[in-house]
């Protein structure tokens, strides 16, 4: 710590440094991390339950859902990488682009 | 008597004191309001360049600035969880800007942002895709059949990977910064993700990517309160434009993650977490298994001494994997993860050192100005005048 730092923030960093020292020793440890395991999963759970519960009643009424609409983007994109690729390979074979080098 | 509080101030004194923090109160309140409306910020990753390759997000960029005195050009490999301009992030506190000076042709490939449409992207895709095509076309614009390639954090172990994994990689230096080989070593950052914890596809969100939220919350639980610190050093530095300017480059950095791809992502955890297969020495990749120790140029392990991120353990074996044994060099940096590049801890040691490195492992160039060869020896001198880092 430098000494020509004000009185202020030498106590500002010390007493960060006696608060932040136990809190890293509390979110490094194993207690920790299996809290946030458990966590996560049973809030993907419940707002999986949630999302499966409005998608039967949105379906009732004839009517697409959040996921509906993220299941046909994620088929766009798998489309788009699929055309992406092609077109990657046809350059390559017009000779457009550099060697590939892979052996 | 107390040291601190003089005993004597004059009247001239005094005068100069109340006049200098009077001025910096006021130079405080300016940056501040500039600092909260988010005016003024910084350049970043302003070095001039040209995209010399493209495909999907992946882009390679030739930087431009003095002469090219060396050769083989130096390809940087970012990582797959940062931004790249930390390595360029703004003029004077550049790495790249630094190298360029120093007369040699830089090249960095940057992943670009991820979306939907990368999620598929494997590291074989990284390895036996992108960075092929990206190497052929550095050598084509540079006119060198080899490369001298440079792989930062996770871009290390990419680098690596291509080096070991491809017969005509026509590698003649490989430096692996801050890179990874031991992941049982990574203490917190992969806690999370260890056997009987979090699944790769939990983490995963509906665009098939871990989404670059969950990397920041990764880093900033390494230490939660440094913020504060942080902004209470700043606090007290608002007066002065440098600083401010620098606080905040670093700050939109930090805060500037990208999506990691979902298919990378399993196989880091699967493969490299859980396995720790590097520490085996080879990696199945692509149907075939490469091997580390067919690496066959020289090997640069640099590391920093401070690194909260990839401790000194986790990146210490390459020096027992990576390449020929004869060939392998490690190179101990003071500093962090972070400021591993930037900063003037960097610009004191990491740059002048990497920089010195490959310039004694390259060529100068035939149409090399007389200068270039004083140059050299600079850089060889600086980097052997201080061997205890």
């Amino acid at each position: 710590m430098p000494a020509n730092q004000p009185l202020w923030l030498r106590t500002v960093l010390r007493v960060e440094r006696a608060i932040g020292e136990p809190i890293e020793s509390v979110v490094h440890s194993d207690t920790y991390f299996d809290l946030v395991s458990t966590t996560t999963r049973v809030r993907r759970r419940v707002v999986g339950t949630a999302e499966g519960v409005s998608r039967r009643c949105l379906h009732l009424l004839n009517l697409p859902a959040g996921s509906d609409i993220r299941g046909m983007r994620q088929q766009l994109a798998r489309m788009e990488r699929r055309l992406n690729e092609l077109s990657d390979d046809v350059a390559e074979l017009d000779g457009n682009e550099p060697p590939p080098g892979v052996t | 008597m107390n040291p601190r509080v003089p005993t004597a101030l004059n009247p001239g004194d005094l005068l100069q004191r109340v006049n200098r923090d009077v001025e910096r109160s006021i130079l405080r309140a300016r940056n501040g309001i500039r600092y909260v409306r988010g005016t003024h910020r910084p350049a970043l990753g302003a070095t001039p360049k040209d995209v010399v390759w493209k495909s999907g997000k992946a882009e390679l960029w030739r930087y431009k600035g003095g002469d090219r005195r060396y050769g083989p050009p130096v390809v940087i490999v970012h990582s797959l969880v940062s931004r790249s301009y930390i390595l360029d992030l703004r003029p004077g506190n550049s790495t790249v800007e630094y190298m360029t000076g120093a007369g040699l042709d830089v090249f960095m490939l940057d992943w670009g942002v991820p979306d939907a449409l990368d999620a598929d992207n494997d590291l074989e895709r990284y390895v036996d895709w992108y960075l092929p095509r990206a190497l052929a076309e550095a050598r084509r614009v540079s006119g060198h059949d080899e490369v001298t390639l440079a792989g930062y954090c996770l871009g290390g172990v990419l680098a690596a990977l291509y080096a070991a994994g491809h017969e005509d990689a026509n590698v003649r230096n490989l430096i692996l910064m801050a890179t990874p080989m031991d992941f049982n070593e990574m203490g917190a950052m992969v806690a999370l993700l260890r056997e009987g914890r979090l699944d790769p596809d939990e983490m995963i969100d509906e665009t098939g990517n871990v989404p670059a939220d969950a990397l920041y919350s990764g880093f900033y639980m390494l230490a939660p309160t440094t913020e504060v610190a942080q902004k209470a050093t700043l606090l007290e530095n608002l007066w002065n434009d440098q600083f401010v300017e620098g606080f905040q480059a670093m700050a939109t950095w930090s805060r500037d993650h990208v999506p990691f791809p979902g298919a990378a992502f399993r196989q880091l955890v699967e493969l490299l977490v859980r396995q720790n297969i590097l520490m085996t020495g080879s990696m199945p990749l692509g149907g075939r298994r490469v091997d580390l120790a067919n690496v066959r140029g020289n090997v640069l392990n640099a590391m920093a001494e401070r690194d909260n991120v990839v401790p000194p353990p986790a990146v210490e074996p390459v020096m027992e994997l990576v390449g020929d044994p004869a060939r392998r060099q490690e190179l101990r940096l003071p500093g962090g993860h972070v400021t591993f590049g930037t900063g003037s801890s960097a610009f004191k040691h990491t740059m002048p050192k990497l920089t010195g490195w490959i310039i004694d492992h390259s060529d100068p160039l035939a149409e090399a100005p007389p200068s270039g060869a004083a140059d050299r020896s600079k850089f060889t001198e600086e980097q052997h005048g201080d061997s205890t880092n």
